[in-house]
């Protein structure tokens, strides 16, 4: 934009110019349109004086973007008589007035261009038209444009951009409402605008004469009664003054007529609208005339406006009929506005789009769930207290726990929605249900912490489940072969181990693993790693060495069968600071069987350089100490490490 | 030689002054053709005609659309009364005498005038590049330039710096965006020449006026294809009337965690102002609506005003509402005069309205809705 660019220009040169520079305008209102332009440059800029035309020598020497138009300004008579003295300053000047001057023309030239552009007969020209021809277009097409349009010698006529009949209809498209005016005694609506048919799909005939109150929902009347309450224009204003937050009192006096400020309205309120009628290809929708309850719809209109008050022998019509008048002499009604928010329009085209079953979750960092959308019943089987307070790991088949521990993790630290793989959920009746989640942590922006994460979980049928993407599908998927035919939560390996008590407690500790392992995580940052007393070997993890990390590192490589694991831990509690092999004896092989498995997808970088037993007993202790319930005491070779 | 070269100057002289007249002339003639106040007129300069000239243009391609049938004027004709005259205009009484259109012209232009003045806004039409190809009369009102000083500029120029991004963004339409008329709702910062009293004031002591703008996008086909953004700002208000038993006042700190909460929450959402403090509002929210409580935290903190759209706020026990809050940023403690460098602490009052009544009472979707559950 021209504009811009002189404005930048401007500003760039506030800065080298002295405060006396002047600048030659053409017009006195140029002082406005230069402020507007360098709204930050130096006071200097805004003066208003002609400078001396002393400038024809150097001009010349200027480059011209139009040599058939040279500036008019510049070519006035020299003022010969103190040239001499100022020859000087005009030196000092040379440089940036001459800047000035040709940001001037170029903003000038900028504007004839777009002018030719916006004319028609301007614009199949193949060379670039002159100024003057291009201003004489625009005369002409101006006229043209005017020509069609009103007269001008109407003694009330007010020039506009815009004739207001079009304005009117630009306004009310904006800002998608309609005016109506309502009587405060009973709710007559004396007025409706026509947008009144776009919004609400009532004609204006259909509303003008009838009460408001038929057409607010029951829940509302009373509010808008209150409202319209003529008696009562003044007593209850409250206003709360932004500087202060107080309340303050209106002592505003009552003026008849008068728009005061005092007397603003603003509410919100349900009003009907009618149905569409219907198209043939759609069978949601029926056009109906009568305002059947059950089936009537309702949106939420914000009215604002201001209470009027006029004596009644002014107005001619309005009081048709109205005999119990006479006894008022006034005639309050409420002059408002009536806008329809976006989110509560009424569905215009009406089309029926069948989204996939799905239900929205909250979970508080550690996985448990502090908020269940209602949907969740008709798809889990589970009320939404029964869920909440629980961590959603106890739900989470045991194969799936990898992966979701893993995504847990990301979105602690992401930004981003974290899409899960196809898991499955453990319903009430026992039997699982495959979802697909998006989640994504909601971060305080003001405190910068995570308050929560939501979890949009979509139903996916069984075909529909994607390829799980992290690098153990093979595993996976053989996996869940085995496991397919029952459906039970164990797997073959384990015959008979369903969920204990036991079980949901360790289940629970990985999502507050998962959480303390951010909190650390952002405490400790990436410091070295101390010499931990869970282990004497280095620690294989390159992640910050906090013992619960390790420990959820770890955890998450057992996750698979849960209960076992947790079985199992008690067992070594005793020998948490020297691994011992023995008690491994029996995982160990398995421990082995998987070790090709990509752990690097499943625990983070660094678990892969595990080659040590002993490491990983250890860290296992450690996750012993923090578990709450150890008092199970089961055989180390029930554990099941397989993922 | 140099009597020739003096003649020669005199002729280019002559001829410049010719040439300058006849552009003057024709700027002239342009000047008038424009539908302004004579006395504006008057001091319009060139780049101002041209730009004036091109939004004129522009406005009538984009804005001259079909015209709807009038309908019956009878029942306008109120509309005489209703109008104040604040705009200067002598309509005549009944326009029975009248002609049609003139009846009709007067009514549009009342109820256009009774819009715009109820709505307490202006009216902008921006192209998709930011220019402000047309503007209401009342804008000078609330910017404290008047319409032909801003016409056809573009808005980056008046808009705070921080807000380009989200204006462009809003900008931006794409083709079916533009067919369906996509609304747009968004609050931005904006110059105002406006001193307190209400007097315009030079434009390098304007001060930043925070607008909520409304309004859709709208094509026009012929010549060319050109789109714009419609749209109605208002200037959010620092004060609100209270009038209704459905609204309820609360201030939070800058983390949205309630400080202070009206008693008329207890009959609207159960809590008692008590349990609602140091609790955060986002906590209190239903989780579809998170977004939309941080698009408003976020203006908040960058605009100092907001309005919240409409989101879902839990019951005690089961159970939401629907409400919307309307919020600004202010000092939470007078400014002393004795410290004027001193920071200010800072606090978010906010003024919610109930639009519905409590939608399934028995539900509980959150921790939050069973905390502190003791009979009274």
């Amino acid at each position: 934009m021209s504009a811009r660019n002189a404005a930048a220009g401007g500003g760039d040169r506030a800065g080298g110019e002295r405060a006396d520079v002047l600048v030659e305008e053409n017009q006195c209102s140029s002082m406005s349109l230069t402020s507007l332009m360098t709204p930050s440059s130096a006071a200097g800029m805004s003066l208003n004086m002609e400078i001396p035309r002393k400038r024809k020598g150097s001009m010349d020497s200027q480059d011209r973007k139009t040599a058939s138009t040279p500036d008019a300004d510049m070519e006035d008579d020299q003022n010969g008589s103190d040239e001499d003295d100022q020859h000087v300053k005009i030196k000092c000047f040379r440089e940036p007035h001459s800047q000035i001057e040709k940001r001037r023309r170029d903003k000038m030239n900028n504007l004839i261009d777009k002018l030719s552009a916006m004319i028609p007969t301007c614009n199949p020209m193949s060379r670039k038209l002159d100024k003057l021809t291009v201003l004489r277009m625009a005369v002409q097409h101006l006229k043209s444009l005017k020509g069609s349009g009103s007269s001008f010698s109407e003694a009330n006529y007010k020039p506009s951009f815009l004739p207001d009949e079009e304005l009117k209809h630009v306004v009310l498209k904006a800002a998608d409402g309609f005016l109506f005016v309502v009587g405060c005694d009973r709710g007559k609506m004396v007025f409706v605008s026509e947008s009144v048919t776009k919004i609400l799909n009532y004609s204006r005939a259909e509303l003008i004469g009838q009460s408001l109150f038929d057409y607010i929902h029951p829940k509302d009347m009373g509010k808008v009664k209150e409202q319209l309450s003529a008696s009562e224009l003044y007593p209850r204003e409250r206003l709360i003054d932004a500087k202060t937050g107080l309340q303050v009192q209106a002592d505003l006096p009552v003026g008849a007529a008068r728009l005061c400020s005092g007397a603003r309205r603003s509410f919100f309120c349900r009003m009907k609208y009618n149905k569409i009628s219907v198209k043939v290809e759609e069978k949601e929708f029926q056009a109906s005339t009568s305002k059947k309850k059950e089936s009537q719809k309702y949106c939420t209109v914000h009215c604002t406006g201001y209470m009027r008050s006029w004596p009644t022998s002014q107005l001619g019509a309005v009081g048709e009929g109205e005999s119990d008048k006479q006894d008022s002499s006034h005639f309050s009604c409420l002059v408002a506005v009536g806008r329809v928010h976006s989110h509560s329009s009424p569905q215009v085209n009406g089309e029926v789009r069948v989204k996939p079953t799905e239900f929205i979750t909250r979970y508080a960092m550690d996985g448990k769930f502090t908020f269940v959308d209602q949907r969740a019943t008709t798809i889990l089987g589970y009320l939404p207290q029964e869920l909440l307070g629980t961590s959603c790991y106890e739900y989470f088949h045991q194969d799936d726990l990898p992966q979701l521990a893993d995504r847990h993790r990301k979105v602690l630290r992401s930004k981003e929605k974290i899409e899960t793989n196809c898991y499955k959920f453990k319903t009430k009746h026992g039997s699982f249900v495959t979802l697909q989640s998006q989640w994504f942590s909601f971060v305080n922006p003001w405190t910068k912490e995570v308050e929560y994460i939501v979890s949009t979980n979509t139903v996916i049928s069984h075909d529909h489940c994607r390829t799980s993407r992290s690098g153990n599908k093979s595993e996976q998927s053989s996996n869940s072969k085995t496991s397919e035919e029952d459906g039970k939560k164990s797997l073959p390996v384990i015959p008979g181990i369903s969920t204990t008590p036991g079980s949901m407690i360790y289940a629970g500790s990985i999502g507050t693993q998962i959480a303390n392992e951010l909190l650390d995580f952002n405490r400790c940052g990436l410091t070295e790693m101390n010499s931990s007393p869970s282990s004497g070997s280095v620690s294989p993890f390159s992640l910050p060495q906090d013992k619960c990390q390790q420990t959820h590192s770890q955890i998450s490589n057992n996750v698979p069968n849960g209960e076992a694991a947790d079985m199992e831990m008690p067992g070594k509690s005793s020998s948490e600071e020297e691994p011992q092999g023995a008690t491994f004896s029996g995982g160990e092989s398995l421990m082995g069987e998987n070790s090709q498995l990509d752990l690097d997808s499943v625990v983070g970088p660094g678990l892969s350089n595990l080659s040590n037993d002993e490491a990983a007993m250890a860290v296992i202790m450690s996750l012993l100490e923090t578990d709450t319930n150890l008092g199970e005491d089961v055989g180390f070779d029930e554990m099941h490490w397989s993922l | 030689m140099t009597a020739d070269k003096e003649k020669r100057r005199a002729i280019s002289r002559e001829a410049a002054r010719r040439r300058r007249r006849v552009e003057s002339d024709v700027f002239g003639d342009l000047c008038r053709l424009l539908p302004l106040q004579p006395s504006v007129q008057a001091h319009l300069d060139k780049p101002s005609v041209i730009r004036l000239t091109l939004s004129y243009m522009r406005t009538h391609t984009l804005l001259k659309g079909k015209m709807e049938p009038k309908a019956e004027a009878s029942h306008a004709v109120k509309h005489g009364e209703v109008t104040e005259g604040g705009e200067g205009r002598q309509e005549c009484d009944g326009g029975c005498e009248e002609e049609e259109r003139d009846t009709e012209d007067v009514e549009a232009s009342e109820e256009t005038n009774m819009y715009l003045r109820i709505l307490e806004g202006f009216l902008m039409v921006l192209s998709t590049e930011g220019d402000m190809i047309f503007l209401s009369d009342n804008v000078s009102k609330y910017m404290g330039l008047t319409q032909t000083e801003l016409m056809g500029h573009n808005i980056f120029e008046f808009t705070h710096p921080c807000d380009h991004d989200e204006i462009r963004n809003n900008l931006r339409l794409t083709a079916e965006e533009v067919w369906c008329g996509a609304k747009r709702d968004f609050v931005m910062r904006i110059k105002s020449a406006l001193t307190h009293r209400g007097r315009s004031a030079n434009l390098k002591s304007a001060t930043w006026k925070v607008l909520h703008c409304q309004g859709r996008a709208k094509v026009c086909v012929a010549p060319s294809s050109v789109s714009c953004l419609v749209l109605t700002c208002q200037p959010l208000p620092l004060s609100h009337t209270l009038l209704s038993t459905h609204t309820f006042t609360s201030q939070h700190s800058m983390d949205m965690k309630f400080t202070y909460c009206d008693q008329r929450v207890t009959p609207l959402l159960g809590y008692s102002p008590e349990e609602l403090l140091g609790r955060s509002i986002y906590s209190l929210c239903h989780t579809l609506d998170t977004n939309c409580l941080t698009k408003n935290h976020l203006n908040l903190c960058f605009k100092s005003q907001s309005v919240s759209g409409q989101y879902r706020m839990l019951v005690r026990g089961g159970g939401y509402v629907w409400v919307e809050s309307h919020s600004a940023v202010i000092p939470s403690v007078r400014p002393s005069k004795s410290r004027p460098g001193a920071h200010q602490p800072l606090c978010i009052l906010s003024v919610t309205y109930v639009l519905s009544g409590v939608e399934q009472p028995s539900l509980q979707l959150s921790l939050d809705q069973t905390v502190h559950r003791h009979s009274r």
